[in-house]
C-alpha cells in the first residue's frame, strides 16, 4: 500500500495504486527535461505507460500562475500556495489515476522542489512540509545536482536569466547575475538538506547528457525489478480491459471536462501497459537512445 | 517631545499618535500593528454582509480610514477559481488551495499593509469560512489551519448566529436557484440543489459552533432586528477602537 507524508485527501484510496512514481529533482537547468524525455521514450519501448507531469502544468493552476508571474507582483506566501493548488491538482487528477492505472509517472520535480523554494522566500519550513504532507511518498527521488557554477553557462547559453529563477524577488537590487548566484545557491543548499530528509539518489547533473541517462536508467531498472505490478499483472488485466470503457463512461459522466481525448487514450493504452515488455524491445531502445 | 511623522500610502495619510500603541496584552497569533481588524463570519443568510456594511459607513462617517476586503476578489487569483468553479475541476483540496491562494494574495498585498499603516479592515468572511467549509468537505482540519497558518488573528472576528431554517428562509426568497459549489453539490449529498444547501449548510453550522470556544468568536444573535445587532457591533467595534491610530483620507 502507497503511503502519504502523514495525511491523506478526501476521497483519495491508496490501496492498487500500482504503478511506479519517480521524481526527477534539480534545479533550473540541471538537465531534468532531457533526460525525462529520454526516459519517457526508452520506457515506451520497454512497454511502460508513461505520464510525464511537472510544474505549472495543471489544467487548473497553470494558466494562472503563468498570468501571476508575468506581473512580478506576486507575493511570497501566494506563490507558495498557488504552486500547491497546481501540485494538489496534478496529483489528484494526474498522478493518482495514472498509478492506478499501473503507468510509470515520470515526475519533472515534486515538492521538494517547492518546498525548497518557499522555504528559500522565507517562509516557515513546518508550514510548507504541513501543506504538502498530503503528498504521495514516491517510489524513487533522482537528484540531478549541480553546482551553480556548472549551472551559469548552461543558463546563459539556453535562455537567458529568468526573473523568478533569478530570485528576483528574494534579492532585490543586486543585478539578475549576481542574484541568479545567491538564490540557486540557497536553493542548492536547501535541497542538499532535503535529499538527507527524503533519501534522495543523486547523480552528477554536470555528467554529460549520455552518462547521466544511463545512470538513470540503472536505477529505474532497480526500481522496476522491485515490481509489485507483476502480481497485479494477470489479475487486473482482465479487471482493465472490462472496466477500461467504463471507467471512461464514469468520468464523463461525474466530471466531464477533465477527461481529454488525451485522457481516454490513456486509459485505453493502461491495459497493453501491463504487458511484460519484449526482451528486444528494451535492448534495441537502449542502444537508439544513446546513440 | 512631537515624534509624530507623515506616511502617505496611496491616497491615505497616516498620522502616528503622539502615545505609543500596542500595550494591549498580546495573545499568540495576535496582531502587533496599529490598524484593526474587524471580520465577519457566519452561513449564508444570516446577514452578516448587511452588519458589515452598516458597520463600515458608521466608521467612515466617524473619519476613519476604512477598507473593504471580500473573500475570493484577489486579481491574482480570482479567474483561476472561476474557470475552476465554471467547469467544476475543484475538489475538496483544490477548492480549498486555491481560496487560502486569493486570501494570501488580499493579505500580503492588502490587509497586511493596511493594518500596518493603521487602517481598520473589514473583511467579509475570513479564515472562519475557510475551516468551515473545507472541513465540512472533508478537509483534515488541522491541515486547514495549518495552511492558514500565516492569517493574523482579527480584532474581533464577529459570528452572527442563525438558526438554519431563518438562513434558508431568508435565502429561498431571496434568489433563485444555488450555484454548484456553493449548494455543496460537489459532495453529493442530494441531487437536489435546495436540498443539498440545507445539508452542506447544516454542517457549516456546525463547524462555527465548534470554532466559537476555540477561536473566541464574538456570538451575535442574528435573529434580532438589524437595528439592535448593528448597535451591539458597534459598540463592541469602538470598545477596540480607543486607542487606534487614525487614518485619515487625503481630502
Amino acid at each position: 500500500m502507497r503511503q502519504t507524508y502523514g495525511k491523506t485527501l478526501p476521497g483519495m484510496k491508496l490501496s492498487d495504486l500500482t504503478g511506479k512514481l519517480i521524481v526527477v529533482e534539480g534545479t533550473d537547468g540541471a538537465g531534468r527535461t532531457t533526460q525525462i524525455n529520454l526516459l519517457k521514450g526508452w520506457l515506451e519501448e520497454r512497454g511502460h505507460a508513461v505520464l510525464d507531469t511537472g510544474m505549472t502544468r495543471s489544467p487548473l493552476a497553470g494558466e494562472g500562475i503563468r498570468r501571476a508571474k508575468e506581473g512580478n507582483n506576486l507575493g511570497r506566501v501566494t506563490q507558495s500556495l498557488f504552486y500547491a493548488t497546481d501540485f494538489v491538482d496534478r496529483l489528484e487528477n494526474e498522478i493518482v489515476p495514472a498509478l492506478r492505472a499501473g503507468f510509470v509517472v515520470l515526475t519533472d520535480r515534486y515538492i521538494y522542489s517547492l518546498m525548497a523554494r518557499a522555504i528559500v522566500r522565507g517562509m516557515d519550513p513546518a508550514w510548507i512540509r504541513s501543506i504538502y504532507s498530503v503528498a504521495l511518498v514516491p517510489d524513487a527521488v533522482i537528484y540531478l545536482r549541480i553546482g551553480v557554477d556548472e549551472l551559469i553557462p548552461r543558463v546563459i547559453f539556453s535562455r537567458g536569466f529568468d526573473y523568478w529563477e533569478s530570485g528576483m524577488d528574494v534579492f532585490p537590487g543586486q543585478d539578475m547575475y549576481e542574484n541568479f548566484r545567491s538564490y540557486q545557491t540557497a536553493l542548492l543548499a536547501e535541497l542538499e538538506r532535503l535529499s538527507v530528509e527524503f533519501h534522495f539518489e543523486t547523480v552528477d547533473g554536470a555528467a554529460d547528457v549520455k552518462a547521466v541517462f544511463e545512470e538513470l536508467q540503472r536505477k529505474i531498472l532497480r526500481i522496476m525489478e522491485t515490481d509489485s505490478r507483476t502480481e497485479y499483472t494477470s489479475r487486473r488485466l482482465g479487471e482493465l480491459e472490462a472496466s477500461t470503457q467504463m471507467k471512461a463512461e464514469e468520468s464523463w459522466g461525474s466530471r466531464p471536462h477533465r477527461l481529454r481525448s488525451k485522457d481516454l487514450d490513456l486509459l485505453l493504452r493502461s491495459a497493453a501497459a501491463q504487458v511484460p515488455a519484449n526482451g528486444n524491445g528494451h535492448h534495441r531502445a537502449e542502444t537508439n537512445r544513446s546513440a | 517631545m512631537n515624534t509624530a511623522h507623515h506616511l502617505r500610502i496611496g491616497p491615505f495619510e497616516v498620522f502616528e499618535p503622539a502615545q505609543e500603541v500596542g500595550e494591549q496584552p498580546r495573545q499568540n497569533g495576535a496582531q502587533p500593528f496599529p490598524g484593526k481588524l474587524f471580520v465577519v463570519e457566519g452561513i449564508d443568510g444570516s446577514g452578516k454582509s448587511t452588519q458589515l456594511s452598516l458597520l463600515h459607513k458608521w466608521l467612515e462617517s466617524r473619519g476613519y480610514g476604512v477598507v473593504f476586503s471580500t473573500w475570493n476578489s484577489s486579481p491574482l487569483v480570482k479567474d483561476t477559481t472561476k474557470l475552476g468553479k465554471k467547469k467544476k475541476m475543484l475538489t475538496p483540496a483544490t477548492f480549498s488551495l486555491i481560496h487560502a491562494t486569493d486570501f494570501a494574495d488580499r493579505i500580503e498585498r492588502s490587509i497586511l499593509p493596511l493594518l500596518k499603516a493603521g487602517a481598520v479592515v473589514l473583511c467579509d468572511r475570513y479564515i472562519y469560512t475557510a475551516f468551515a467549509r473545507d472541513v465540512a468537505r472533508g478537509m483534515d482540519s488541522t491541515w486547514v489551519r495549518d495552511l492558514y497558518g500565516f492569517a493574523m488573528k482579527p480584532t474581533v472576528a464577529f459570528y452572527f448566529r442563525v438558526p438554519l431554517e431563518t438562513a434558508i428562509g431568508r435565502l429561498v426568497t431571496g434568489r433563485d436557484g444555488f450555484k454548484f459549489y456553493e449548494a455543496g453539490l460537489d459532495l453529493g449529498l442530494s441531487d437536489d440543489p435546495t436540498e443539498s444547501f440545507g445539508l452542506f449548510q447544516g454542517r457549516i453550522l456546525q463547524e462555527y459552533e465548534r470554532m466559537i470556544p476555540e477561536f473566541g468568536l464574538t456570538v451575535i444573535d442574528a435573529t434580532l432586528p438589524v437595528e439592535v445587532q448593528q448597535a451591539q457591533v458597534r459598540q463592541i467595534a469602538t470598545a477596540h477602537l480607543d486607542r487606534a491610530k487614525e487614518l485619515r483620507v487625503r481630502p
